[in-house]
């Protein structure tokens, strides 16, 4: 791993470009997920009652958060670094500087984080808006740094995808067989208790499930010993992904 | 570093090979290449030279054989290297989600030059490849001769002592391809060692001090542009476009003038160290739709290469 410091430079790279589709990203981030809240949250939430004394807006935040860091880390490291590699050959120009492949691939997963890091804000703004807190102002920061962590592990994640990807259509069997499932398999929008036991196993398969679930913790104040576990696997499976991204894509980078 | 002359080499080559899977792209070439020279590698397409290329500046992995690079082997990890060499790439990659200033503003922060510093040499490169006018333009609105251009610019930030430029002018116009010639040969009178790939002839007999031919991944010939020209083709060619059944009668009418002859396609070649007496034969044996025209590297390539299209 020939990693270094200017990770920062190809996320500076990044940012500079961004300027000119803030406004648009700002919109396609927020979209899904809002529709989301005001769907399940209000529409649903209507006959669900209460979840543990609060409104089920309580239940649903938390999990619609981190899968909207989830979306948007993964969407970025999917089409916006495939665009980057082939169409406009930025890896090309960036690997003949003292920038190394593994710098600029990080920087890019570095990158997908920070969009995902926006999108879960931002919905953290039209919660607090709709009158929905996190328990304290400890609790929202924890919440902010649980974020960048589950945009690396799905950025990451992506990279592996992206570095066997032929084209763009490549993209919605990963979005539509893996990602989308997951979003309702997760325990975003309903518990896991009343699911079949093999379906409780598979959900344990799914990194979302244990990012939900301390997302829903650190919302709510609700500690539980099973978080541990939670960020285990997590970070095992983190690890992993960002080691073989970055691994892989350099296969495909340098021959 | 102007006018000297160093014994050790800047690039030393033995034995390079390059594979990608079962396809040999360097199939065992050797050369050096001084420091302040400008070197060349011509051939056709598919000929090995961008794969060499790219060993040297570091982006691609040597399969076996030995490179050295500034006394460093050669190696996709060595950051040294990659910091003292301007690439000029084949493929316009400029950073299209840019601006001009932009573009070399975020080039200059992967190369670790300081703020101040940065914008100052990009003041001095936009004046230098005339593009200040186009600071704030975005990159798709330059013309393509502006964008080769910007990647000279871009490519020179660094200051370095060694500049790669992989066909730097493939579909440029002529005024914008005499520009670029003009400010890699401004380069070179700075003591800037440098390293030319092209398909154009005429660009390397305008730039090199010497050539290296490749085809299939290796090395044909290596020398100085016009001692080649000499020595593979001589000094004149007389072009006869002529059936080729008059050929037998033709060569034995002309045998005694001490020219080479090839026969390609409709014309029939003859290579001359002087033309004169072979075209007055031509003359007296009353044959038209002749040419008379001195020898040119393209002679020398397409002659190494074979004047038949290449797949």
């Amino acid at each position: 791993m020939n990693l270094s410091y200017r990770i920062y430079y190809v996320f500076l790279r990044n940012l500079i470009s961004y300027k000119r589709f803030i406004f648009t990203t700002f919109l396609v981030s927020l979209g899904q997920p809002f529709f989301y809240l005001i769907t399940f949250g209000i529409g649903m939430g209507a006959y669900m009652g209460a979840f543990g004394g609060k409104s089920y807006l309580y239940f649903l935040v938390p999990g619609v958060l981190i899968s909207s860091v989830m979306m948007s880390s993964a969407f970025e490291c999917m089409y916006g670094t495939f665009v980057k590699m082939i169409h406009e050959h930025l890896y090309d120009s960036l690997i003949a500087t003292p920038v190394s492949a593994e710098d600029s691939i990080a920087g890019d997963i570095a990158w997908g984080t920070f969009r995902g890091l926006v999108s879960g804000v931002l919905m953290l703004v039209v919660a607090i808006m709709m009158g929905v807190f996190p328990v304290s102002i400890v609790n929202l920061i924890l919440l902010l740094i649980l974020m960048v962590f589950v945009g690396v592990l799905f950025a990451s994640l992506s990279m592996i995808v992206t570095a066997f990807a032929p084209n763009f259509d490549f993209f919605s069997y990963y979005s539509e067989l893996v990602l989308t499932p997951m979003l309702f398999f997760s325990g975003v929008f309903f518990p896991l208790d009343k699911f079949p036991a093999w379906m409780k196993v598979f959900a344990q398969f799914m990194p979302l499930t244990h990012a939900v679930n301390i997302s829903r913790a650190i919302f709510l104040g609700t500690y539980s010993r099973e978080l541990i576990l939670n960020f285990l696997i997590l970070f095992v499976m983190e690890v992993i992904a960002f080691y073989a991204g970055i691994k892989l894509m350099k296969r495909r980078l340098i021959k | 570093m102007i006018g000297l002359q160093s014994t050790t080499p800047l690039i030393a080559a033995k034995n390079l090979v390059k594979r990608f899977g079962i396809v040999t792209a360097v199939d065992d070439v050797s050369f050096d290449i001084m420091e302040g020279e400008c070197f060349g590698f011509l051939g056709p397409n598919g000929a090995g030279k961008t794969s060499t290329v790219k060993m040297i500046h570091c982006v691609s992995p040597v399969t076996s054989g030995e490179l050295m690079v500034n006394g460093m082997p050669a190696n996709v990890n060595n950051r040294k290297i990659k910091k003292m060499i301007g690439l000029v790439p084949q493929e316009i990659t400029l950073d299209i989600d840019l601006t001009v200033i932009e573009n070399l503003m975020v080039f200059a922060y992967f190369f670790d030059i300081p703020r101040k510093e940065a914008k100052k040499r990009i003041d001095e490169l936009l004046e230098f490849v005339e593009l200040n006018n186009k600071r704030d333009t975005k990159i798709d609105e330059l013309s393509t001769g502006m964008k080769r251009r910007l990647l000279i610019a871009r490519a020179l930030l660094n200051k370095p002592n060694l500049i790669i430029a992989d066909e730097p002018t493939t579909g440029l116009d002529p005024q914008a391809r005499h520009l670029i010639w003009q400010r890699l040969r401004q380069l070179k009178r700075q003591g800037v060692t440098l390293i030319l790939t092209t398909q154009y002839m005429e660009e390397a007999e305008q730039l090199c001090d010497r050539i290296v031919v490749m085809n299939k991944g290796k090395i044909l010939k290596e020398g100085e542009p016009l001692k080649l020209v000499e020595s593979e083709i001589g000094r004149e060619v007389v072009e006869i476009r002529i059936s080729s059944d008059e050929d037998e009668k033709l060569i034995r009418a002309l045998s005694d003038m001490s020219c080479g002859h090839e026969r390609v396609g409709d014309t029939l070649y003859f290579y001359c160290r002087d033309g004169h007496s072979l075209m007055k034969k031509v003359v007296e044996l009353d044959i038209h739709n002749v040419l008379n025209r001195p020898a040119s590297l393209e002679d020398v390539f397409l002659k190494l290469t074979g004047r038949s299209l290449l797949e």
